[in-house]
């Protein structure tokens, strides 16, 4: 019964949906927005990656909204799971050599291939939010690989904290000295294609890699310890 | 000139900061929402009488709109701002004494962002932004309902995740819709262009937003979550989520009915469907013998009353709706501060449970009368005005269909009356049977709830302190092209 | 006629399918599912299938990445990047509710000893 009521509402909103979408033809070229930021983004930014300087400067309001729901989410997560925590510590199992001395290899060089992602932000795809979730993975490994191994709470909260205020400050200068507006892009732009280039995307990207991949790895420390 | 961009950005760097302030001492952590949201408060009013000459329009990042994000700091969106501020204000202050037990660290954190987010909603002019801001909103509340990890807490912040997931998945539907029709997601370039497409696929992703924010304003019928949430959150929270979460909902629906699609042909539809809400969430309240499930339902009820005043449309209906939605934050706000020391003290949330509250907590006791005396619409609290406005514009429409939907809503406050002088009842005119010992809330408890009767008082003794502001922000509200222009020059 | 022509909306039309596929899967499993795991499983499907159609709604015929890595590139036509950019954000978002989603789910799981919803019923409605 509830199937085909349910059945009958989502056949109503495909029905609308697909009246909707006749007018959207698929892969037409059809917004001046999205050819502005294609044929201004460069100079107005300095970065190459296009979506990077949407993401960072054009549309760098929704950003700092999208770094504060992680944070929310974060903390959310901790706050349901806080009164749990009192646990006494149970004994694991350690893990074999193998599986240790491996993981031990593998997390820096993770860890490297995150940063390589979040610091290239600006120039290739990638930037703060996939760095850091390459980050946070391998803290997942860590947490499977070599068990009993924790993070410190406090440096990630340190950590999380720091990445934040850097992308408001950063922010804030803009006020003061970009001709008055928030998030304006005041850092010499430098050349295309460089690393050292595109102004304030690079150190917002890096703030937000570091505060994602603190946060994530967060997430994953409590969801771990309750799972324990 | 003071910058509306800091409205936001200041809650948000200080939520961002507080762990650190944490590390340094674990006292100072719970001053920090107060110090926040007398900022806000101060800037609010601060741009009062400049937003009242002219909307400022704020290019974040200095690109022109529509290619950047851009603020609205319109009479509505101060307005708000400074009804958040001030709200948010008091029950930090309420919450230095309330919130004893759990992680307060995080607690704060929450609220903070809770508002910074609702700040965020009002003020922007980017439908995505929107977005976005709405979702720090949600988030937060869900995490907040759950803080006191009983199982009705548990049970009821699910409910409401489920629920507003849903709504906010509708919501990204229908803003991708608008981006591939019109290719931009600026509120007043949409604007400008949907005067031109007014047909099926319009009306399509107008369907979908306005449902993925009726979840959170808690329109008939998708207010199932409603009841449970408030009722099992700490009752600081409940006062948030009354006092200020819904109407951000309903601040945003309406912003997309009247400023983007301009739907004048749906306004009947909405007088019948804010009428139905009031019925019901009044008829259930009725019903309750918890006085935070009352209180929440009561909720639904005002929503009602607010949505059928906007949906009249008129510059008076208008005007009456955001007082009356001005003259719910301040009772209801009031009313659940009030409740939760009752609710401390008696040990449980029956109505029953308060007899002889009116003896025993005398003061918070009289608070609780006020509020609900100024809900209900008697003089000379602040709810007479409001509720005035809205009769009087009924019945200048003129329409045999509004003197009867507006019938129907003296009806519901004939209800809200009953349900309202019952509890009042209770509190003075029954005997309390065993411990009747005088003790009031603490101070830091009775400091907000009398700055709340304060305002109640004066603004139903004064109302044309603010009848100003509520004008010009009905006008913003009304005159779509005079936003664009303002915003697109 | 009538194949070539049914092979010609397919190819037009696919993404649009396919993403709104995954959301009415979702909301399907949402609707009907009584255990909470499986409601948030739904929901992701649903989540994943919003971010597919964002994405398919900034397509460019023939396009590539907005990336200027090589200027021999900038001869091709590029696709939209803020749809791009938009979903960058709602997955971030999407991530932080399932996160909250399952952080719950442990915490009733804890309380009930079960996960199926009709037996979840301490509050009326």
């Amino acid at each position: 019964m509830r199937a085909i009521i349910s059945l009958f509402l989502i056949s109503v909103l495909a029905w609308g949906i697909a009246t909707a979408l006749n007018e959207i033809p698929f892969g037409a070229a059809k917004t001046k927005v999205g050819e502005y930021y294609i044929g201004r983004g460069k100079e107005q930014t300095g970065a190459s990656n296009i979506v990077t300087s949407v993401v960072v400067n054009y549309r760098g309001f929704d950003t700092l909204g999208e770094v504060t729901v992680l944070f929310v989410a974060a903390i959310g997560l901790g706050a349901v799971l806080a009164t749990r925590r009192k646990k006494e510590k149970r004994d694991v199992e350690p893990a074999s050599l193998v599986l240790y001395t491996g993981c031990r290899l593998l997390f820096p060089l993770i860890l490297l291939f995150g940063a390589y992602i979040f610091i290239h932000g600006h120039l290739t795809p990638g930037g703060g939010f996939q760095g850091g979730a390459v980050v946070a993975s391998a803290f997942v490994l860590v947490y499977l690989g070599c068990r009993g191994r924790r993070i410190s709470e406090t440096a990630s909260k340190t950590v999380e904290s720091l990445g934040g205020l850097v992308f408001i400050v950063v922010g804030l200068v803009g006020l003061a000295v970009g001709g008055g507006y928030f998030l304006s892009n005041y850092l010499p732009k430098g050349e295309l294609n460089s690393l050292f280039s595109a102004g304030i995307i690079p150190i917002i990207y890096i703030a937000i890699g570091f505060k994602v991949g603190s946060e994530l790895a967060g997430v994953i420390d409590h969801l771990v310890e309750e799972s324990e | 000139m003071v910058n509306p961009v800091l409205l936001i950005a200041v809650p948000l760097g200080l939520a961002f900061a507080l762990p650190l302030f944490g590390l340094i001492s674990k006292r100072i952590v719970k001053y920090i929402p107060v110090v926040a949201f007398i900022f806000n408060f101060a800037l609010a009013l601060r741009l009062i009488p400049d937003v009242l000459k002219q909307a400022i329009v704020v290019e974040i990042g200095g690109f022109p709109p529509p290619f950047g994000i851009n603020l609205v700091a319109g009479p509505v969106g101060v307005l708000f701002s400074a009804l958040i501020a001030l709200a948010g204000l008091l029950v930090a202050v309420y919450a230095l004494a309330y919130i004893t037990e759990g992680p307060k660290e995080k607690y704060h954190m929450l609220y903070l962002l809770l508002l910074a987010g609702a700040t965020g909603v009002v003020l922007t002019g980017d439908i995505f932004n929107l977005f976005v801001f709405f979702e720090i909103l949600c988030i937060s509340s869900y995490a907040l309902v759950a803080y006191i990890g009983d199982r009705a807490g548990i049970e009821s912040a699910i409910k409401y995740l489920i629920q507003g997931a849903v709504g906010s998945s509708f919501l990204l539907i229908g803003i991708g819709l608008l981006y591939g029709l019109f290719g931009t997601l600026n509120m007043a370039d949409l604007a400008q262009q949907i005067e031109s497409a007014s047909s099926i696929s319009v009306f399509v992703p107008m369907v979908l937003i306005i449902t993925g924010l009726g979840v959170e304003a808690a329109i008939f019928p998708l207010n199932a979550w409603l009841p449970d949430a408030h009722s099992s959150a700490p009752s600081s929270i409940s006062a948030i989520l009354s006092g200020i979460a819904i109407e951000v909902g309903l601040y945003a629906v309406v912003r997309v009915l009247f400023t983007i699609f301009g739907a004048t042909n749906m306004f009947m539809f909405f007088a019948f469907l804010g009428v139905l809400t009031l019925l019901i969430g009044e008829m259930c309240a009725f019903a309750q013998n918890n006085i935070k499930r009352m209180l929440a339902y009561s909720s639904i009820g005002q929503m009602g009353l607010i949505v059928f005043a906007m949906a009249i449309a008129t510059s008076y209906a208008l005007t009456g709706g955001l007082f009356q939605l001005v003259s719910h934050t301040l009772g209801k706000g009031l009313l659940f501060l009030t409740a939760g020391y009752m609710i401390y003290r008696s040990g449980s949330m029956e109505i029953s449970a308060f007899e002889g509250m009116g003896k025993r907590m005398p003061l918070t006791s009289l608070a609780f009368t006020i509020g609900a005396f100024s809900l209900v619409g008697l003089p000379p609290f602040v709810g007479f005005p409001s509720k005035f406005l809205i009769v009087r514009a009924a019945l200048a429409k003129e329409e045999i269909l509004f003197t009867v939907l507006i019938g129907l809503v003296l009806l519901g406050t004939v209800i809200e009356g009953a349900y309202f002088f019952r509890v009042v009842q209770v509190l003075y005119f029954k005997k309390a049977n065993g411990n009747s010992e005088r003790k009031d809330a603490p101070v830091a408890g009775l400091i907000p709830m009398v700055v709340f009767v304060a305002f109640i008082l004066v603004m139903g003794i004064y109302p044309q302190l603010v009848i100003e502001v509520l004008n010009s922000a009905a006008s913003e509200l009304l005159h779509r092209m005079e936003y664009i222009r303002s915003v697109l020059g | 006629m009538g194949i070539s022509n049914a092979f010609d909306f397919l190819q037009n039309h696919v993404y649009y399918i396919g993403s709104f596929g995954l959301i009415f899967i979702g909301l399907f499993i949402m609707l009907v599912k009584h255990n909470l795991i499986k409601v948030i499983i739904g929901l992701s499907i649903l989540e994943t299938g919003v971010n597919l159609f964002l994405v398919s709604v900034g397509y460019i015929s023939k396009g590539t990445a907005p990336i200027f890595s090589k200027s021999a590139m900038e001869a091709a036509p590029m696709v939209d990047p803020v749809p791009q950019a938009l979903v960058l954000t709602a997955i971030v978002i999407g991530v932080a509710v399932l996160a909250l989603a399952l952080s719950l789910a442990i915490r009733l799981y804890h309380h009930y000893g079960v996960l199926d919803l009709r037996r979840i019923k301490e509050l009326r409605w």
